[in-house]
């Protein structure tokens, strides 16, 4: 009553997007940082907002992250749509991309210089 | 003449003998004679005397004797007066005997109806009160001349009655202000917990507090439905709010809402309810879908549908559940009209608020709702929206993603010749009406075509940072089916 957290009251909570589930379902272990393409054509019988995630990555791919912020919904209620998605095939998902290593300096130079001993 | 006689014997005698002597005797005899001549006269006299205080004493006797027959009569009189007043006397008696048994009847016949007020009808009439559908008996007689003794009694009844109300209305009284004054205090706390949790799921990812989220919306609508039935308000305002949200959120405040299966059959999808009704419509929908998942088995679906009409919106809920026996729709239904009485004592034990909770803030707030058997077998409850509850948003504003879209809107269809997007139908879903369904899309910034923008920047982008073998949609700009993204 006293902290509106934001310019509209919540009306519609994110936990909706659970379904009364505790966990989402299947095998895919998704976090904020996994990413999302769209495989197949979007399966009938699913709600407005897995039809408006699939929209969404179907162009390409997103992390859930993004995802999420698009839907304006939090990532683990998300995380509950796309494992929909994925257990019925529509969705595809990809391990998180590990962050790039620091180059080996040493490795680079003599790879360079074996490629200019090549010539 | 005897003293003549004796005189002249006397002479004789003194002639014929010595005379002196023997006058002198006869002197004596004479003197003798005179004085008993006196002594007789006085005797006489006496006698005279006598005889006539004896004749006064007859006459008195007379007198006396006649006074004593005319006592005599009086008494006979009043002897014959006596006799008559113990006929009369005798009479009476016997009229008083026959009024003491008409009056020991009557007696009787109060006492019966005294006991039978007492043991009868004033229990009846005490619990009439509270299922109106109680018989109270009348009087036992109601012929034989006892109105008064009705009258009494069923002035005793009524102030017996009037009564019970007082002190109940008072207990009620009291009962709401102690629930009011917990529940408010309870009900400002649980709206901080939910803003904190909703601000902590945004840098969480922990499913359970979305669990948490959802126990907590459940304690809050109990709180909510309690604090309306103490009279008290709603607990939070809210601005004009999408229609479509306000039942996506009155789904998730009950505990079944995963079988609640609501379907958007707006012409409008900004159609909304007015500021003030928003929370109140929210919570008595809350109350409906409750009822509707509590009363219908586990596995079936409850129906939710949202329609415009052409003055005013409704949402109609049916379930597949048990359904209602006549006698509990129209109780329901005078509760929903908000004509019975809500009091705290009668809401049964675990109380029955729902349909309280409901009538009152239809009454307050100026939206109706009926219940009625429904096709599917359970109740049907239909939420009224009168068109001065109803407005729209802002179009910048956007919709939840998880409020349902309308499904007369399907995929948008792009005119080639056409500058601006126009969104057509397939195939109305009810026939046209009078009123301009399409409504016109204002010039300059539509969310059409910011979407449309806004989408092909972002397949562009996508495009050329993804693997090529996702290739975007044979339309170009992704132009999902009624997502109102801006």
């Amino acid at each position: 009553m006293t902290t509106p957290s934001g310019p509209r009251r919540r009306l519609v909570p994110a936990y909706l997007a659970t379904q009364g589930r505790e966990l989402a379902p299947g095998r895919h272990s998704l976090d904020r940082l996994s990413i999302l393409h769209a495989a197949a054509d979007l399966p009938a019988g699913l709600g407005g907002e897995h039809r408006q995630l699939w929209e969404l990555v179907r162009p390409g791919a997103l992390t859930v992250a993004e995802a999420a912020a698009h839907l304006r919904l939090p990532v683990s209620a998300t995380v509950f749509i796309a494992a929909d998605l994925a257990e019925r095939g529509a969705l595809k998902v990809r391990a998180p991309i590990p962050s790039a290593q620091p180059v080996n300096r040493d490795l680079a130079e003599r790879l360079l210089s074996g490629l200019r001993a090549l010539k | 003449m005897v003293v003549i006689v004796l005189a002249l014997l006397a002479g004789a005698a003194l002639t014929a003998g010595p005379l002196l002597w023997a006058l002198r005797r006869a002197a004596r005899s004479t003197r003798a004679a005179e004085q008993r001549a006196a002594e007789a006269d006085l005797s006489a006299r006496a006698a005279a005397a006598r005889s006539d205080a004896a004749e006064q004493r007859g006459r008195a006797a007379d007198a006396a004797a006649r006074t004593a027959q005319d006592r005599a009569d009086a008494a006979d009189a009043r002897a014959e007066a006596a006799e008559e007043r113990t006929h009369a006397a005798d009479t009476s008696a016997r009229t008083a005997d026959a009024h003491r048994t008409v009056a020991d009847v009557r007696y009787a016949a109060a006492v019966r109806e005294l006991v039978h007020l007492a043991h009868e009808r004033l229990p009846a009439a005490t619990t009439a009160l509270t299922h109106p559908r109680t018989p109270v008996p009348g009087p036992l007689e109601t012929t034989g001349g006892t109105e008064e003794l009705h009258h009494a009694l069923d002035s005793t009844l009524t102030a017996a009655v009037r009564a019970v109300l007082a002190e109940r209305e008072r207990t009620d009284a009291a009962a709401r202000a102690a629930l009011r004054g917990a529940a408010s205090k309870i009900q400002a706390l649980l709206i901080q917990v939910r803003s904190l949790l909703e601000e902590i799921q945004l840098s969480v990812d922990d499913p359970r507090l979305l669990a948490l989220d959802f126990r907590n919306e459940l304690t809050l609508r109990r709180v909510q439905a309690l604090a309306v039935l103490s009279g008290s308000w709603p607990g939070m305002t809210r601005e004009d709010s999408p229609l479509a949200e306000l039942c996506v959120g009155a789904q998730s405040r009950v505990a079944g809402y995963a079988r609640i299966e609501i379907t958007n059959h707006l012409r409008e999808p900004r159609l909304a309810v007015a500021a003030r009704a928003a929370e109140p419509v929210a919570i008595a929908l809350a109350e409906i879908l409750g009822n509707a998942t509590a009363y219908s088995h586990p596995e079936t679906r409850v129906v939710v549908s949202i329609e415009q009409g052409s003055s005013g919106a409704l949402v109609v809920v049916d379930d597949m559940g048990v359904g209602m026996e006549p006698d509990q729709l129209e109780r329901t239904g005078d509760l929903l009209d908000g004509q019975a009485e809500v009091l705290l004592t009668e809401l049964g034990d675990p109380p029955q608020a729902g349909f309280a909770v409901i009538g009152l803030l239809c009454r307050q707030f100026g939206f109706g709702c009926r219940v009625e058997p429904s096709p599917y077998g359970g109740v049907r409850a239909i939420l009224r929206l009168p068109a001065d509850l109803l407005t729209l948003t802002d179009p910048a504003a956007p919709l939840s993603a998880l409020a349902p879209r309308p499904i007369t809107q399907t995929t948008p269809v792009f005119d080639a010749g056409d500058a601006l997007p126009t969104r057509k139908r397939r195939s109305p879903r009810v026939p046209q009406q009078d009123a301009p369904s399409p409504l016109p899309s204002p010039a300059g910034s539509t969310p059409d075509r910011a979407r449309s923008a806004w989408s092909a920047l972002q397949s562009g982008t996508l495009a050329g940072r993804s693997a090529a073998h996702q290739s975007p949609g044979p339309e170009g700009p992704a132009a999902p089916e009624g997502v109102e993204i801006p």
